[in-house]
């Protein structure tokens, strides 16, 4: 580094600060491409009042997308949305089954077949002070 | 209107006139209802038996209404329909159940709530109309005001009519009384049939102008051009290639003077590279031109490409021609690659040119992938789903990369933009600058790859201008078969997205991605999905640089002998994307 010329120096000093503009700039783009403009999704779903929803019944709420399920266990929401890859999950007599890549999941939502790693989503159930039933996705 | 005094004779005309109404109802749902009924006077007098007039009866009103001979076969029938069980409460021109319209029936049967008709002791087989609801009028100005679109009436009508019985009618069905209100609503283009992939373009509240018939113009066209390759092909028959000098033109001192007669034979190269530039060209064009309509927010987005699709002058062709000159371009570029490995072209210099050649292939997959999500309709839904949901496999940067290229939580407003912008500009700019390389390096490292000159078997040269000649022959004959391809053979458009998902009718990738799609059924996302094709990408890119290479003498020939490994391995590859392309589409059995 000692013999170092004045021209070289210089040269490398430039050329390290046109790269770090290069960098910073690179930097900036990536932020400026990462703002959220969309609004958060709808993550709670006012489904009515239980009644709606007797015993032994399932019912498919295609807007969220999930089945309300009641029966011994209980009254229960399942998310259809594939664990995989997030296709909406078909209803087939044995359970559920993805048209995207063929997952396959029983009535309770369990994988049966993969490439599904993980089973369909238990989702939050409550009811509100109104009666009416609210679930949750998230 | 105070109640008859006559009772029974109110009775009796009611129930006549609910007979009448289940009668004609029958003939409305057993369509087709053969063409001639109509013409005919006997037979129309016939299906609807006279009742007994009464002075302000208005018989002819109630007739099955005339529809012009020029219409579709699909408003005939819908007006069948509409006669049978629409008309009596949505009126005869859809004006509605108007103390007008009701004044048709006769005096005693204009109270349509009264008792014994649809008032509180309705008849068994009769059905309640809410006096605080009329039936509302369905044609004529301020009607119709809550569907934007042919699509959302006919969704409604399926859903809710016939006011009693709801359901009754079949899609089909639907469509034709669709069709027929809204040309009662004077909307409706003449000899149009409504379909689910060209509803959203036909808006309630103002008329489209008629579209015109494209399809005489486009065969006189693509008849012009046949002749014109068929004259220049006679042309060198005659001349035995010989020509007399002319003066070189722009595009002429594109090329260079004279190259060897080696390097342009079409058994050697195939054309593949000029015709991935003319597919180009086209496809610059017609997405220019298709700009001009298309726009790039959700709730248009697919209603935008039905408007270019069926009611712009050539939209259709304009659309059909981006269309399959992509697809073709796919094929093109993939058979092109294949030609460069499997003729050992890359060799030594011109390796760096064959990487350029790679990254314009994954620029064609990209702009291929955005311009089908940019369809916005429910066929690309799950592709662009899975599409993204694949980005966040990715470890570490998934998440951001997700966020980079959907631009919100979920695919919407933001996504589409993003998918827009790059492929009409950066994806498009990019394919540019590398092409012009692309181009730039075939031309400096000495041409298309054949032997050195003192090992040609054959030293002939040819000039610039018979050169030209070629590509404007071969660019004839591809433009020649992709208008007719675009003529008869239509791009695919599904209805627009909506919010609820239901009914996955198509959960297939676009064909160039099917052997992805059949991989992630193995399993691992990430693996699968994501690290699989830019592994054979990589092994792709590194052919020239770790395998054996062609020797020079060997240049110019399909496969050499210097370079076996690498035609095995892609043609290895190659056999494979085809299986696994066509495991995708094989169907699964259910259970």
């Amino acid at each position: 580094m000692k013999n170092i010329s004045r021209r070289d120096f210089l040269k490398l000093s430039t050329n390290s600060l046109l790269a770090l503009a290069g960098l910073l700039g690179i930097g900036g783009l990536i932020r400026y491409l990462s703002y959220q403009a969309d609004p958060t999704p709808q993550s709670e779903f006012d489904i009515g009042p239980a009644v709606d929803y007797p015993s032994n019944s399932r019912t498919v709420l295609a807007y969220i997308p999930a089945i309300i399920i009641n029966d011994e266990d209980g009254l229960r929401a399942i998310s259809l949305t594939c664990s995989h890859l997030g296709c909406a999950v078909e209803q087939r007599n044995f359970g559920f089954e993805c048209p995207c890549h063929s997952s396959r999941y029983d009535l309770n939502g369990v994988v049966l077949k993969g490439p599904a790693a993980a089973d369909l989503r238990r989702l939050r159930v409550v009811e509100s002070e109104d009666g009416n039933l609210r679930v949750f996705t998230i | 209107m105070p109640r008859t005094s006559n009772h029974t004779l109110n009775l009796s005309r009611s129930s006549f006139l609910v007979a009448a109404f289940i009668f004609v109802s029958l003939i409305g749902a057993s369509l087709p209802v053969p063409l001639r009924a109509e013409a005919s006077p006997q037979l129309q007098s016939t299906s609807t038996p006279t009742p007994q007039p009464t002075p302000t009866f208005d018989l002819q009103r109630l007739e099955k209404p005339v529809v012009a001979p020029d219409n579709s076969e699909q408003l005939k029938k819908g007006s069948e329909i509409y006669w049978g069980i629409c008309m009596a409460c949505h009126g005869d021109v859809g004006q509605g159940l108007t103390e007008e319209w009701r004044d048709a029936f006769g005096t005693e049967d204009r109270n349509c709530w009264q008792s014994e008709c649809h008032g509180p002791d309705h008849p068994p087989q009769g059905f309640l109309i809410p006096k605080d609801k009329l039936a509302p009028g369905v044609a004529g100005s301020s009607k119709l005001t809550r569907f934007k679109n042919a699509q959302e009436l006919h969704d409604y009508i399926l859903a809710n009519m016939p006011w009693w019985d709801p359901g009754q009618l079949t899609t089909e069905q639907t469509w034709q009384v669709t069709s027929y209100i809204l040309s009662l609503h004077k909307v409706m283009p003449d000899r149009f049939e409504l379909t689910e992939t060209n509803a959203s373009a036909i808006r309630t509240q103002s008329a489209v102008p008629q579209p015109g018939d494209d399809q005489p113009a486009l065969v006189l066209l693509t008849g012009i051009l046949a002749l014109t390759g068929i004259g220049m092909v006679a042309q060198d028959l005659r001349r035995n290639r010989v020509r007399p000098p002319e003066r070189p033109n722009f595009v002429h001192h594109l090329h260079p003077p004279s190259i060897p007669a080696l390097q342009a034979r079409f058994r050697y190269t195939l054309g593949a590279g000029g015709l991935a530039v003319f597919l180009c060209l086209i496809l610059l064009v017609t997405g220019i031109l298709e700009m001009f309509y298309y726009i790039p927010v959700p709730e248009h987005a697919a209603v935008s490409v039905e408007v270019i699709t069926s009611l712009v002058p050539f939209g259709a062709l304009t659309r059909n021609l981006h269309f399959w000159a992509a697809q073709a371009l796919m094929i093109v570029v993939s058979i092109h690659l294949l030609r460069v490995v499997l003729t050992g072209a890359y060799a030594r210099h011109r390796r760096l040119n064959y990487l350029i050649g790679l990254g314009m292939l994954v620029l064609v997959l990209l702009l291929d992938f955005t311009g089908y999500v940019l369809r916005w309709d429910e066929g690309i839904r799950w592709a662009l789903i899975v599409g993204t949901n694949l980005l966040k496999t990715v470890p570490w940067i998934g998440d951001w990369l997700y966020q980079l290229v959907v631009g919100g939580p979920e695919p919407g407003l933001s996504s589409l933009e993003r998918f827009y912008t790059w492929h009409i500009f950066v994806l498009t700019l990019a394919m540019i600058i590398l092409g012009g390389w692309h181009i730039f390096r075939v031309r400096r490292d000495g041409g298309v790859a054949v032997p050195p000159p003192d090992q040609r078997k054959d030293n002939v040269r040819i000039s610039r201008f018979d050169l030209v000649r070629r590509e404007v022959l071969v660019m004839l004959i591809a433009g020649v078969f992709l208008l007719f391809v675009s003529t008869f053979f239509p791009a695919p458009i599904e209805r627009p997205i909506t919010q609820a998902a239901v009914d996955i009718e198509n959960a297939r990738a676009p064909w160039f991605f099917l052997w992805v799609q059949q991989l992630l059924k193995i399993g691992d996302p990430f693996f699968w999905g994501v690290a699989s094709p830019i592994i054979l990408l990589l092994i792709l890119g590194l052919l020239p640089y770790v395998l054996p290479q062609t020797g020079d003498n060997e240049l110019g020939g399909w496969f050499p002998r210097g370079n076996r490994i690498a035609q095995i391995i892609v043609i290895a590859a190659t056999l494979l994307l085809i299986i696994l392309t066509i495991l995708s589409i094989t169907p699964t059995a259910q259970l």
